[in-house]
């Protein structure tokens, strides 16, 4: 069994609202799951959990054996900075900073000298498709373009495990699924494990296996893995 | 309009919480400017006050119809001023005829009353009737002295032989009308018109503050006194507007930052230009004239606290101080104005382009040309002197200010290309591409402080060096116009033996000086005083920190202008960088959030954040310091003092506590809105 990051009996509550009502989940190593779900259903909560973002008010999460989300928040912030990888909807871009030092940003704040940072951040750029976007802004790029910059940025570290919450979300269909493919690709080929909540069954359908979330319980597994 | 209105409404309350705390900071910096907007024309309107009500004691010489007699001279109780006004009413046929005692004027003042004798002009009051002095009920018959209620409880307080016998026969207390300020001490002294002291010579030297005139009425004009204080107030008055102004837009800015999100996303559904426009500048306006009117309040109640304030060795009558009708309603009416027109302003931008807010694009270059008016206007500095007039000085310091915050974007931009260019660790890095991205809004940040600098160093170089505080030894001079010296030492001795004061008393040329001892204290000098007043008439003895009392008072009303100036100034200054900190951690809050969700430390946002304030501040501080010398030196008296060196390092040192300060203030804002997990913009 090897398991990159497990989530066990994991639960939580907003006031009377339940979340999550203890959701057990695993992932391997380089696999990409795919959790969709309605609308307020516990897929953004789960997600957060397992990133250690949040504390789940029962349940444990694990990262390669070891217990991640009774540690303290400085500790956790480490972990996500440098064991995780995010991509969000849209917004984690700096409109200031040009796309490479978006990129960049993350082996700086690692201690990585900042010319070495910026010429490992270039690298990406060839791979995703953004030749000569390296120093235009966020602002002049396209949602798409901004997108594969952001999983650039989530990649540059080399993470355990990517987190996408709706990385699609904010893009017209084409321009999602070529992102989507990107993602999963890039993930894959970087040997790290990719969770991704989606509404898209094309998304879902690029990656290994599907989780379906409805009232913070899991529903049905789907699909095998490939 | 009524659906816009109606709109902006919903917009305001609306907005949510984090939505409604930006409403709230435009509002409390609208009252905090319009409160201190007010004091700053108030104090003008003051010292005008002042000047009109001390201005029947300088005479104006009559040219026809002179119905009295008036003369001001300075005397001293302890180390306070006192004004002795003496007043003579001339005789009905007298005054027709015009004739002029002999010797009442001195060279080089036009005597009173040259009109044709036996033409009565029309308009002069009736034979036997003379007008009263403001404050008095009467004209005071001869002998009659009038006190202030000041000098009447001071006259209380001492023994009778050091001040209270210097005026045997008290009819009464000088109303307000008659005195500058309620501290002031006047006597007015009646006297029959051919008494000596109406009639002997005086000279026109500092201690007689206007020889014996003829006047036809207590007009009068406002002493060289009033005037200077009026000049300092006004140069006070545009060192603190601009920063005020400077504030207010930031403030304006503050609704529009926080609404042009949603604005242009309102834009992008369809509402047109001029209804986005109409909604915001409704919605500004609302605010602005609640915060005004609240500043008007807030004013209102500091006056009590403000009319203590001393000035001129006195404080303030609470009329002074109370903006008059007009200058409230115009203050209730520009100050909303001002900030809607600075929300189109900001907004403009928005209407014009839909996406410009939405895309962040980089904003239009900041031009040279600005740095260039700059020096254009600090070229026109050494032409000033102190002789310039004083409308010109003010838009000249003005100017200079003006362009200091025009530049200030330029510079900013400037800082931020070098610090972005030269950073190795990540903080330092952001801090200056934020500067680069948007250097207005780092600007309004720290603008107010630095222009602080600009006042700072105006003031610290104009701060004159202190006089000596040695009171110089126990001796009074009084000199002899008329009659010889000798017998004016004679009677002296004489006086001065009754009073029970020891005393060498001799003459040196036309001055008797009376040498006290070392060990008179300032008991002995007041009976001294109190022993020779009225030895040569219409003149005081003096000590030697007597003759220097007035430019004591000018020093010290100089440093407390200061004072109140760069209170003001660091008041705004602090206040304004406190809003824009805590106004663009509200804009940029879902980028810091993400961030944080990603693992960057809050302390790298937080160090990034001081670096973007510190770093300008230092620059554009120390610059605005340097203008606001260079801007001092045609007015310096001598050389530079450690007072103003003082005032100018304690200035710096607030300056950056004050920013680090409010800075740091907006930090658990900066954890609130990254502690939320799932952010969206609003
Ligand atoms: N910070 C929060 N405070 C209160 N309730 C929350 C919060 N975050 C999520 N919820 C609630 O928890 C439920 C699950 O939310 P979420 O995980 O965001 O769903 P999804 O991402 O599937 O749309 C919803 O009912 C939502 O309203
Ligand atoms: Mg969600």
């Amino acid at each position: 069994m090897n398991e990159v990051l497990a989530g066990r009996a994991l639960a939580k509550r907003f006031g009377q609202t339940v979340a999550l009502g203890g959701v057990d989940i695993a992932v391997r190593a380089g696999e990409a799951v795919a959790i969709m779900g309605p609308s307020g259903s516990g897929k953004s909560t789960l997600l957060h959990c397992l990133a250690g973002i949040m504390k789940p008010d029962s349940g444990e999460v694990h990262l390669l054996g070891q217990r991640i989300d009774a540690m303290g928040e400085r500790q956790r912030s480490a972990l996500r900075r440098t064991r995780f990888g995010f991509v969000f909807q849209f917004g984690q871009l700096l409109p200031e900073l040009p796309a490479e030092e978006n990129v960049a940003l993350p082996l700086m704040l690692g201690g990585v000298a900042r010319l070495q940072a910026v010429r490992q951040a270039r690298e990406w750029f060839g791979p995703l498709g953004l030749q000569g976007m390296e120093t235009r802004r966020p602002g002049e790029l396209s949602g798409g373009q901004a997108q594969r910059v952001a999983i650039a940025r989530a990649l540059v570290t080399k993470p355990a495990v990517v987190f996408a919450d709706e990385p699609t979300g904010a893009l017209d269909q084409n321009t999602g699924h070529d992102t989507m493919r990107l993602l999963v690709q890039a993930t894959k080929h970087n040997d790290a494990s990719l969770i991704v909540v989606t509404h898209d069954p094309n998304v879902a359908a690029a990656c290994d296996r599907t989780v379906e979330v409805r009232d913070g319980h899991i529903l049905a597994l789907r699909g095998a893995h490939g | 309009m009524k659906t816009t209105l109606a709109l902006s409404w919903r917009l305001l309350r609306g907005g949510g919480r984090r939505g409604m705390l930006g409403t709230w900071l435009t509002f409390g910096a609208v009252a905090i400017s319009t409160a201190l907007l007010l004091f700053a024309v108030s104090a003008n309107f003051a010292f005008d006050a002042r000047a009109d009500r001390g201005a029947w004691r300088n005479p104006v010489p009559a040219q026809t119809g002179a119905v009295a007699i008036e003369a001001q001279r300075n005397d001293y109780v302890r180390d306070r001023q006192i004004t002795v006004i003496d007043l003579a009413a001339l005789p009905p046929e007298k005054a027709a005829a015009g004739v002029a005692p002999a010797g009442v004027a001195p060279a080089g003042v036009t005597p009173a009353g040259v009109a044709p004798a036996g033409v009565a002009p029309a308009g002069v009051a009736p034979a036997g009737v003379v007008p009263a002095p403001p404050g008095l009920p009467r004209f005071p018959a001869p002998g009659e002295v009038w006190l202030s209620p000041a000098l009447a409880a001071l006259a209380k307080e001492l023994p009778a032989d050091q001040l209270a016998g210097r005026y045997p026969k008290v009819a009464g207390q000088i109303g307000d009308e008659g005195l500058v300020h309620p501290n002031e001490l006047v006597a007015v002294i009646g006297h029959r018109p051919d008494a000596a002291a109406m009639t002997a010579p005086r000279s026109d030297d500092w201690i007689v503050g206007s020889p014996p005139t003829k006047i036809a009425s207590f007009a009068g004009v406002a002493s060289e006194e009033a005037e200077a204080y009026q000049v300092l107030a006004l140069i006070a008055t545009v060192l603190m507007i601009v920063p005020l102004l400077v504030f207010g837009g930031a403030a304006a800015r503050l609704t529009v930052a926080r609404r042009d999100q949603r604005l242009a996303s309102l834009r992008l559904i369809g509402a047109t230009p001029g209804q986005v426009a109409g909604m915001t500048v409704a919605e500004a306006v609302i605010v602005a004239l609640a915060g005004a009117l609240t500043g008007a309040i807030l004013y209102g109640v500091a006056v009590p606290l403000l009319s203590r304030i001393q000035i001129g060795g006195g404080v303030w009558y609470l009329s002074d101080l109370w903006p008059s009708p007009l200058v409230l309603a115009a203050t209730l009416v520009a100050v909303p104005l001002l900030v809607g027109m600075s929300a189109v302003a900001g907004l403009r931008r928005v209407v014009v382009s839909p996406l410009g807010v939405a895309k962040r694009e980089t904003p239009p270059g900041l031009r040279f040309f600005r740095v260039l008016a700059l020096i254009a206007v600090l070229a026109a500095v050494p032409m000033l002197s102190r002789s310039t007039s004083v409308g010109v000085i003010a838009v000249v310091i003005g100017l200079a200010f003006l362009c200091i915050n025009l530049v200030g974007p330029w510079v900013v931009a400037l800082i931020g290309r070098i610090t972005a260019g030269s950073a190795r660790r990540p903080a330092r890095l952001l801090a200056g591409r934020r500067l680069v991205d948007d250097p207005r809004s780092a600007w309004r940040t720290v603008s107010g402080v630095a222009l602080t600098g600009f006042v700072a160093g105006f003031l610290g170089l104009l701060s004159p060096s202190a006089f000596s505080s040695d009171p110089g030894p126990a001796q009074l001079r009084v000199t002899v116009l008329s009659g010889s010296a000798q017998d004016a030492v004679t009677q002296a001795k004489e006086r001065l033996s009754k009073a029970g004061v020891q005393a060498t008393v001799k003459a040196e040329k036309k001055v008797v000086v009376a040498a006290l001892g070392s060990t008179a204290d300032a008991g002995v000098i007041d009976r001294a005083r109190t022993a020779l007043d009225g030895l040569t008439p219409g003149r005081t003895p003096t000590t030697e920190s007597d003759d220097q009392r007035f430019g004591m008072q000018m020093l010290a009303d100089v440093g407390a202008g200061t004072v109140v100036v760069l209170s003001v100034s660091f008041l705004v200054a602090i206040a304004s960088s406190g809003i824009t900190a805590a106004s663009s951690v509200l804009d940029r809050r879902q980028t810091y959030a993400l961030l944080r969700l990603a693992g960057t430390p809050l302390s790298v946002l937080d160090q990034a954040r001081r670096a973007e304030t510190l770093i300008p501040l230092t620059v554009m501080g120390g610059g605005a310091i340097a203008v606001g010398a260079f801007c001092a030196m045609p007015f310096m008296l001598g050389s530079v003092s450690v007072n103003g060196l003082i005032t100018l390092a304690v200035c710096v040192g607030l300056g950056f506590g004050g920013v680090i300060g409010a800075g740091a203030l907006s930090r658990p804002l900066l954890r609130a809105v990254t502690a939320d997990p799932a952010p969206r913009p609003d």
